[in-house]
Parts: C-alpha cells; structure tokens; sequence
C-alpha cells in the first residue's frame, strides 16, 4: 500500500497531475472513491478486494475535469482502476470522452473482489464480472502494482441465469423483466455509476418531447431500461456497477450481459478491450452481418 | 387530544392469528421482508425479528406512492374535461414497522397539509394501522438516537411490540386508532406488567448519539459557503437512491402524459433534489448546477429548512441513504461534521 501511496504523492508533488482518483478504506470491509489533489492525503488510499467502485465514472464529471485546468496549464487526471475498470477507460478514450495523455492509469494485479460490501472475500462473495474475468492483469496502464494471485473459482450463477432465460418463450421471459422493472423506481443509479453513461442530458431527463415516460410504471420503467440496454450494446465493458447500485436489485447486469453476447457474435466485437479498434457503432465493416437489420 | 397507554401481553401465535383474520378480511397487511416491507399473503411469511436491519426501503411508497395519478383529462376542441381519480383508501396494516419508519408518515404529515392538503396522502395514511417492533440491533449507519428518536421509540406507532420471550410479546397500545384496531381481538390479549416490558426496552443497546441536531442547525445557518460542501460534491454522483429509499423525503413532479391528443391524465411522480435538472429553470438558468449545492441542499433541508418550518428534523436516522450509496456517502458522517 506504501507504494500506492509514495507513487500517487510524488505525482502530486511532481504537479504530474491535478488529482488522484482513488479509494480509501471506511470500515473494515468496505471503501469508498476519493478524489485528491492535496498530496498529504494520499495516505488514505487503499487496493483492495474491497475496491468495488468503478471511478471510471468520475473521468467525464465536469466538476472533476475542472480540476484539470489551472492557470498556465492543462495536467492529467491520475485514476487508480482495476484491470476490468480500465475497460471503461477504454472505451471512452475510443469514443473520445478523455484522452489517453490526459489519464495517468494506475492499475493492479486483480484476483477480483467482493460481490458486495461487508462480505468475505471467497468463491462464494465473488462479485459476478471475477467469476468470468479473463483480465486479470491491466490492458493498458501508466504503473502497475501488486502480485498476481489466483483468483477464487465459482460458479457461474449469472450465466446459468441467462441460459435459463433464452429457453423461455417470449412471454414468460417478458413476464420475468415485468415483475423485475416494476421494481424499478427511477432514481437512476444505474445510470450515475455507469461510466458509458456520460450523456450531458439524458433522453429520460428531455421534457419537450417526452421520449420517455418519467413515471415509474409499467411502461416507463420498460421504455427506461429498453433504452438504457440498446444504448449500452456495443459499449458495456461489463463491469456490473449498475447491478450494484440497484436498490431494487434489479439484476440489470443480465440484459447488458446478453447483448454483449449478442455483439460478440455477430461483430467479434468486445467492448473496452483495443485503443488500436474503432468503437462498434462507430465502424462500418461491409463484411459486417445485415441479420441485425430489422 | 391524548391517550392513555395500555400495556397487554400476546402470545407469537396469538397475533399470527391476528394477522390471518387482517389477511382474510382483505385488508394489506405489510411486514419487513429481506429487502423490503412485502405484502404478507400467507403468515408463515412473517419473521417479526427485533434484531433485523432496516429493509433497503421504507414503507413510504403505500402512503405516497412512487407514481400515481392525481387526475385524468379529456380533450376536444372546444373544452377540457377533468375526471377525478378514485383514491384506494384501502386499510394497511404494517406489522413490525421499524422504530426508525413508524414516525416517518407523522413526519410527512406536515409537508402534506402545509400550503395544501394532499388529499391522496391524507386518504391513505388515514387507512394505516402501524404496529412497530422495538429494535434490538444497529449497525454502524444507523443514528435514529441524534435525531430525537430511539431505537425503542413508541412515536408515531398505534400499537408497539416488545419481545418478553420467544413466544410473547408485550404490546402496547399507544393510540385511539391502536385501541380501536385491537379491539375485536381482545380475546387473544392479557393484561401486561409495564415495569417487566420497561425493563426489557432499557436492556436495549442502542446506538452512540453522533451528533447534537441543535448544534448542526446552527452551524447550517452560518456555513452555507462552506469548502466542506465541495469535498462531497466531488464524489457524489447525482443518483436518487438516497432520497427514493428515505422514509421521509417527498419531492415530487407533476406531469401530463397524454395517451393520445383527446385523453391523458396527470401523475405524481417521486423527484430527487440530487438529480442535475431537479431545479432547472426554462430560462436554462439553474440556481443549483453543481453537484456541491446539491448535497447542500439535502442536509439543510432535512436538519435546518424542515426544522424551521415544522419543528420537526426530516431524518429517522434509519441509515438507509448510507447502506445503499453506491459511492458509500455516510449522511451520518457528513452531518457530524457539520461543526467548525
């Protein structure tokens, strides 16, 4: 932890950034994001299983990118990301939310981490995206720390849950994502801790014309999550913030799951995964599948 | 107008009873579950356990619903015809309310009958028996003990439960409508002792007080240009979870959806002053555009504005906006170290 901390000082001090965007510890089993810019600080932060926050969200808050500018220069932004988390980096990087010089990466070997606060950190905690990750060292990054550990093995539940669905008829999976979304009560924490959700004004919060009902009823908790799936089809990176935020426990994850499936298949596209690709909408291929064209 | 308490035992099977016959006679009956107060269709469903944490939501959308219509309108060329919403004033029964919600409807009472008295609130909060549950555990979000509350606290309960043993329970009866709910189950009621309950409620661990509201109100006063503000809004997301699963918060947005051009009808809808467009004006200005002013807003509203208007403080202190927080903001935390 001791080099986490000397690194994110001297960057500090160095004036190689504006901020450090990490975590620090609240209680024994969990964290919280931190975002700093006086270096003395720099000693509350931590990495740990606990680290469950996806900060890739806090690159493209305005009030974060102020801190960016000062008088006579622009500096970067230093984030601490776990390797799943630098595929959000990524992706917005492709789509042109941030530049990759003006992002100091600071990422860990990860043998992953809890599925929520206050767990324990074992097969049967794991948070859904581990049981499945295949990066378990960063892609791209500025300093790496930490050593490679395995990671607990389990089942995958979510999975399972999927194939579950596809062997439904239609109407009994609609009837599923009924009584799912007629949980949902519309506070867009889904939408806040999505770090691909970075619209400046969102579809749902446009008023003239309504595109989507603000009503948490039947029909605008579907037109809500219909809309918040297909515009993260291509783009989700999978890190499950979403599922975790829900206060519902609406398993969001599952539908972006699938369509990241669905976009494998027919694009071998993964999103968040090569600075060198163009995004998936953002690329047109004449080799590409027209099945998707209704 | 007050009531003298009245201190009964019942036995576990006794108020299962209970609770069928509520069940069976039509009435909702709502009970905390693992997540949330679920209505109880059979009551083995029924756990009654003092020392469960508060569900990750309140009962608060049963009194003010998360989206309701208030009217239905029709349209022609010539004329607009108002058609008025039946509202369901069904009774509710909420067995084992939690200390930290059993006050929240007293709460909000003052917001619904301020400038205008919201009948729909009005109609259905009158249907609500409320039997609360003492607690018996806290963890470390829970503050119910700074905000004027405990975790044994009889406010705002019609009947209150105390566990004497793993079959009995003392319960009180605490108001009019308790008496008047409990009546035609006198069978199942024995007289209690009220020292031999009292001394179980003072057993009780209860959680430290974090912080003196007086003192938290003054120094609202004086800080509102306050760095600490910026700290917070650096981190803090701009969600609504913390004001959807609080039992007391009750903003709402009034809007016309139109089924087509000749029929629509108006809706009521939950409203969080933390999302960005909560005050955004048409002119485009937007008195409260950063994030910092936002979260400003919320404690001052709960510990200071509220408190100004109705003498009352806009927090149970059940913790849930801290639990839930997918940036774990602690409001307990914050409002502690609302002092110089």
């Amino acid at each position: 932890m001791d080099e986490l901390r000397n690194y994110a000082r001297e960057l500090l001090e160095k004036e190689e950034v504006a901020a450090v965007i990490g975590y620090q510890q609240v209680t024994e089993k969990r964290t919280k994001p931190i975002v700093i810019t006086d270096p003395a600080e720099t000693s509350r932060l931590v990495f740990n299983e606990y680290c469950l926050n996806n900060l890739a969200v806090y690159l493209t808050k305005a009030r974060i990118r102020s801190l960016m500018r000062t008088k006579d220069k622009t500096m970067k932004l230093a984030i601490v990301a776990k390797p799943c988390d630098v595929h959000s980096i990524v992706a917005l990087i492709q789509e042109n939310q941030i530049h990759r010089n003006d992002v100091h990466i600071i990422s860990f070997n990860c043998h992953g981490v809890v599925k929520d606060f206050g767990c324990d950190f074992n097969g049967d905690n794991l948070a859904a995206k581990c049981i499945k990750c295949e990066t378990h060292k960063p892609l791209y990054f500025d300093k790496i720390f930490g050593e490679e550990k395995q990671t607990p093995k389990a089942g995958d539940a979510s999975l399972e849950k999927i194939n579950e669905l596809e062997k439904l008829n239609s109407k009994e999976r609609f009837e599923f994502f009924k009584s799912e979304f007629d949980k949902c009560i519309k506070c867009y924490a889904c939408r806040a801790v999505c770090p691909l959700c970075y619209c400046q004004r969102c579809i749902t919060d446009k008023a003239i014309p309504r595109w989507i009902e603000s009503s948490s009823h039947q029909r605008g908790n579907f037109s809500w999550n219909i809309v918040r799936a297909f515009h993260l089809s291509g783009r989700c990176t999978g890190c499950g913030e979403c599922d975790r935020a829900c206060p519902m426990d609406i398993p969001l994850s599952l539908i972006n799951r699938r369509m990241a499936m669905e976009v494998k298949d027919l694009f071998s596209f993964v999103s968040g995964r090569s600075l060198e690709t163009p995004t998936l909408v953002g690329n047109f291929d004449k080799k590409d599948s027209d099945e998707i064209f209704m | 107008m007050s009531f003298k308490m009245e201190e009964k035992i019942i036995s576990k099977d006794d108020l299962l009873k209970l609770c069928g016959d509520v069940i069976a006679k039509g009435h909702t009956l709502l009970a905390p579950g693992i997540a949330e107060y679920e209505q109880v269709k059979d009551v083995s469903q029924i756990r009654l356990d003092s020392s469960a944490l508060p569900t990750k939501t309140s009962y608060k959308s049963y009194v003010f619903p998360k989206a309701e219509p208030i009217l239905y309108y029709k349209r022609s060329k010539s004329d607009v015809q108002l058609i008025d919403v039946d509202v369901n004033g069904k009774k509710i029964v909420v067995l084992g309310a939690k200390p930290c919600d059993t006050n929240s409807i007293n709460i909000l009472k003052h917001l619904f009958n301020w400038d205008y008295e919201d009948e729909f609130f009005n109609l259905r909060q009158k249907h609500f028996v409320i039997i609360g549950l003492m607690c018996s555990s806290f963890d470390e979000y829970c503050f119910c003990t700074s905000v004027g509350s405990s975790p044994v606290s009889e406010e705002g309960s019609d009947l209150f439960l105390i566990p004497i043993n793993e079959d009995k329970f003392a319960l009180r009866i605490i108001t009019e409508k308790g008496k008047e709910f409990i009546e035609p189950y006198s069978e199942f009621l024995k007289d209690g002792d009220e020292a031999k309950s009292n001394a179980v409620l003072e057993s009780i661990k209860k959680p430290e007080v974090a912080f003196d509201s007086k003192q938290v109100h003054e120094w609202l006063g004086d800080n509102f240009e306050n760095p600490k503000w910026e700290g917070i809004g650096n981190v803090c997301l701009s969600c609504a979870q913390c004001a959807f699963v609080c039992p007391v918060c009750h903003c709402f947005d009034l809007v016309d959806e139109d089924y087509s051009y000749s029929e629509g009808r108006r809706m009521k809808n939950w409203d969080g002053c933390q999302f960005g467009h909560f005050t955004l004006h048409a002119s485009g200005h937007n008195p409260r555009d950063i994030q910092s002013k936002r979260y400003r807003q919320r404690v001052n509203h709960k510990f200071r504005y509220y408190v100004d208007k109705f003498g009352e403080i806009l927090c149970t202190g059940c913790g849930r906006c801290s639990r839930g927080c997918p940036v774990s903001i602690d409001i307990k935390e914050i409002v502690s170290n609302c002092k110089d």
